[in-house]
């Protein structure tokens, strides 16, 4: 299950290892700086633009998940496809070989990988929503893949196969929902269709790229568990890309760290985890958020009290009850209107958001946390006047706004500012960063005699250089497009700025920074935020107190050392277990 | 989408690898600029026009001194010169028109997708009850509402073209407006205006530039066919399409130069520009550039 046992890992070398990549480099052979497709991607890479990999060599025995952890650029999925031998032309191997199963991969043509592929070499890609054909009953696919990758064409017992496939993955009355089409399913249940496919070949190996990385924390662990026990149970062996470390802790046997090509660090994983070698590995480890529980559920007797009016209504006390809240939303309901075709218009609507009130405390960081769909960004929408509610009543510092109404009409739009989750599209691609600043301070909240000093102290502080200025977005890292995404957000001068994932499109090592820094700004101005993220360590360490969103309500309340300390709501507990326990303590 | 398909138009104008099209393409904007330098007679003006030496066959000698390379048509008009001058007017209202459909549509289209409601409903439908009318049509009307004149002819096209051009904006602008960094726009409180062109019109255009070549080569064929029709430029001032119109009641009579070598010119412009913008749509998508690589 939880694979607390893996410090003892089970790979005595049971003979020669299934798959051996030995002094691999690759070099992308892109005339310079590729074209236009592959510039984001070539982004990242400082001094090596064109080998992506160098002197790479690893070995993966049956029964064993290898993990193969690094940022953005490290080269990680291209290792992954250099196995699956889905490297396009433009990727040249210089150096090295890989070797599955006691044959070099190298020279292979179409043919030979096309009996290799699917039937000893199985795949799972993180788009489960792309890996599957939409216009295909889920067991058809099954089914399609097990005649594939099987030597003598089993037509009649396909559907048992198939069922059977699609029972071990957990997909729940196989038989009755084998002719659903995939929108039918959630994206765990799609993930786990995608996985039984992969198995349809009894492969030795599946290369996993990022498998849970679309997935929400509970249903990630889920998946996560279900890929260890098949590899229990059948002996397979999984290289498993991955940017995260939490991944890496809960399943893989050994490890391998990735950075800019080259192998850092490699070794077993509870053994590189505990004492990691290299200062990189350490850096990244350090990057990781980690929940910290105080006090387990035992430290109830003192607060308990506290609880019993917490527990009654979603609605929390602020931690300092004596100031006014900045922002008070009450009763916000939301229903999307999609769709309306005749009478099926009015079905099945379920509301975004039902009855949400919170209140947020000033000069403070608030956090809203949920998996997908629970509401979470259409609250922070709302609050910003991007986006009208059904009902509800909502105030700012005491002055009331009708959020029925449009943001420009009711005045709401400008009050607050907003940052985003993905910095690629939130500048405006056709203008420089000095221009969009240039923006934000003359349209402003607050308007500024010299607008160059404004935005020359704001990158100051947000420690930018002022070389950026002249640049265009696209010229820019993650990181950096995040920065100039606050700046701008922090130049309009809000009193309030509500924050919708602002971590998750980027690097854990690039993601510490970004909220090391929105915290210390924040505090700084003493400007409010609402923090709404999915990661629970991530709203520990910045918020004083927290909400905790389930289909379109607030399930649970309160200060974070309660929610985190000994709320008794089953579905936080749920949220705290989804975490790896390796990172909390 | 909208970067990389500027960065790919930089690209592909540093190394474009020359082909036929193009030198063919060049060639016609240099005769057509030269044309009151090389042409050998003014067609335009009635005092260079000998009556007696019309539908001279290719290679007569004229009165005046030069030779008549290509002949002339029925009112003693060099083809050559003709057919030069009429490649001026052809250019120019085609390119005339194409920019002005295209800043008319692309306006139009970003403005219904950005403002919504009825203002989209009421562009969108006309635009649906245009380009579910034959081009050739529509163009007709304009013409027989408008009368006839240069002018007029770029209006009709313009009237034919811009709907295309705005349905493909709006499609566009549609999914940009849903980006983060136009809601960032909204919530700096930005002059409407400054939104729609600043943040909104950029980053939508970028689709229609390959748009613009195609319809180009369209435009001259629908010149071309209007003037053709007698619904065109001024029978005093011919451009291509109506200098193939004039030659068309000789043909029977054998006299075939004055409707061949025009109507071989248009055709080679139009070929020439449909290949080059062919060739300038396959570069700009991203998509398309591995099958031709």
């Amino acid at each position: 299950m939880t694979h607390d046992s893996i410090e003892e890992p089970h790979h005595e070398t049971i003979g020669e290892p299934l798959l051996t990549v030995s002094n691999l480099t690759i070099r992308h052979r892109g005339a310079g700086r590729g074209d236009g497709a592959d510039a984001g991607s070539g982004a990242g890479a400082t001094n090596s633009a064109t080998t992506i990999l160098h002197d790479v060599s690893l070995d993966l025995h049956r029964g064993e998940v290898l993990g193969l952890i690094g940022e953005s650029g490290a080269g990680k999925s291209t290792l992954g496809n250099a196995v699956l031998g889905l490297l396009t032309s433009d990727f040249e191997r210089t150096a090295g070989t890989i070797v599955f199963d006691g044959r070099p991969l190298e020279g292979m043509g179409p043919r030979e990988w096309a009996k290799l592929r699917g039937r000893r070499i199985a795949a799972i890609f993180q788009d489960h929503t792309a890996s599957l054909d939409p216009l295909m009953a889920i067991g058809r696919q099954v089914e399609e893949a097990v005649l594939a990758n099987n030597e003598e064409p089993l037509r009649r017992e396909a559907r048992a196969v198939a069922l059977d496939l699609l029972a071990r993955v957990g997909i729940s009355d196989a038989a009755g929902r084998y002719d659903h089409y995939p929108h039918q399913f959630s994206g765990g249940q799609r993930q786990r269709i995608v996985i039984a496919i992969a198995l349809a070949g009894a492969p030795d190996m599946i290369v996993a790229d990022e498998p849970t990385s679309a997935l929400d924390a509970t249903v990630q662990k889920q998946i996560l568990t279900l890929l260890r026990d098949l590899v229990d149970d059948t002996g397979v062996a999984v290289v498993l890309v991955t940017h995260d470390m939490g991944v890496v802790a809960e399943v893989t046997d050994r490890v391998v760290v990735l950075r800019h090509g080259r192998i850092v660090e490699k070794g077993i994983t509870g053994k590189l985890l505990d004492a990691p070698e290299r200062s990189y590995t350490r850096s990244l480890l350090a990057a990781v958020p980690r929940l910290k529980l105080a006090g387990p559920d035992r430290g109830t007797d003192r607060e308990g009290s506290d609880e019993e009016t917490l527990d009654d209504d979603g609605a929390s006390p602020s931690p300092a009850p004596q100031a006014p809240p900045i922002l008070c939303a009450s009763n916000v309901t939301k229903v999307f209107t999609g769709g309306s075709f005749g009478w099926f218009a009015g079905r099945n609507r379920k509301p975004a958001l039902d009855g949400v009130s919170i209140d947020l405390a000033p000069g403070a960081i608030t956090g809203i946390v949920g998996e997908s769909g629970s509401g979470k960004s259409t609250i922070g929408r709302i609050i910003a006047g991007l986006e009208t509610a059904d009902a509800g009543a909502l105030a700012i510092e005491a002055k009331p706004f009708d959020i029925r109404r449009p943001g420009r009409r009711s005045g709401l739009i400008g009050k607050v500012q907003m940052i985003f989750q993905d910095p690629a599209v939130s500048l405006n691609p056709c203008l420089t960063v000095g221009e969009t600043l240039k923006e934000a301070v003359r349209f402003g909240n607050r308007p500024m005699d010299d607008i160059t000093s404004a935005i020359g102290g704001m990158l100051d502080r947000l420690r930018l250089p002022h070389t950026l200025l002249p640049r265009y977005p696209h010229q820019l890292s993650g990181g950096q497009k995040q920065r100039i995404c606050i700046a701008r957000a922090l130049l309009a001068g809000p009193r309030l700025l509500v924050a919708d994932e602002p971590t998750s499109a980027l690097d854990v090592s690039v993601q510490a920074e970004i909220v090391a820094l929105l915290k210390e700004t924040i505090a700084e101005q003493g400007i409010s935020m609402l923090f709404i993220s999915h990661d629970l360590a991530l709203v520990q360490a910045l918020c004083s107190s927290i909400y905790i969103f389930k289909d379109g309500r607030v399930e649970d309340a309160g200060p974070s050392g309660f929610i985190f300390g000994h709320s008794p709501n089953p579905y936080t507990r749920s949220l705290i277990d989804a975490r790896p326990r390796r990172f909390v303590h | 989408m909208n970067v990389q398909t500027l960065r790919a138009l930089c690209k592909a104008s540093w190394h474009y690898r020359v082909s036929p099209s193009v030198l063919l393409l060049a060639a016609y904007v240099l005769l057509a600029l030269a044309a009151p330098l090389i042409a050998p007679q003014n067609p335009y003006d009635p005092l260079q026009i000998q009556a007696w030496e019309a539908s001279s066959p290719p290679g007569t000698m004229s009165g005046a001194g030069y030779l008549y390379l290509l002949g002339t048509d029925g009112l003693g008009r060099d083809i050559v010169s003709t057919v030069l001058y009429g490649l001026r007017l052809s250019l120019l209202v085609a390119l005339v028109s194409t920019a002005a459909a295209a800043f008319i549509g692309l306006t139009l289209g970003v403005s219904a997708a950005y403002f919504g409601t009825w203002v989209d409903a009421l562009i969108m439908r006309i635009v649906d009850l245009q380009l579910s009318l034959p081009t050739i049509l529509v163009a007709l009307i304009a013409i027989v509402t408008l009368g006839p004149g240069v002018d007029r002819i770029i209006l009709a096209i313009v009237i034919v073209q811009w709907a295309g051009y705005a349905r493909l904006a709006r499609g566009v602008a549609l999914s940009e407006i849903g980006k983060p960094y136009m809601d960032a726009a909204r919530l700096l409180r930005l002059p409407t205006g400054r939104i729609v062109l600043r943040h909104l019109l950029p980053n939508s255009i970028a689709p229609a530039v390959t748009l613009i070549p195609i319809e180009l080569g369209h435009a001259i064929a629908l010149e071309a066919t209007l003037s053709f029709l007698g619904l065109g430029v001024p029978i005093d001032k011919p451009s291509l399409g109506s200098t193939v119109a004039n030659g068309f009641q000789y043909l029977l009579t054998g006299q075939y130069w004055i409707s061949l070598f025009p109507g071989l010119a248009l055709f080679g412009l139009i070929a020439a520009i449909n290949f080059v913008g062919e060739d300038i749509r396959r570069r700009l998508n991203p998509r398309s550039l591995s099958h031709d690589a």
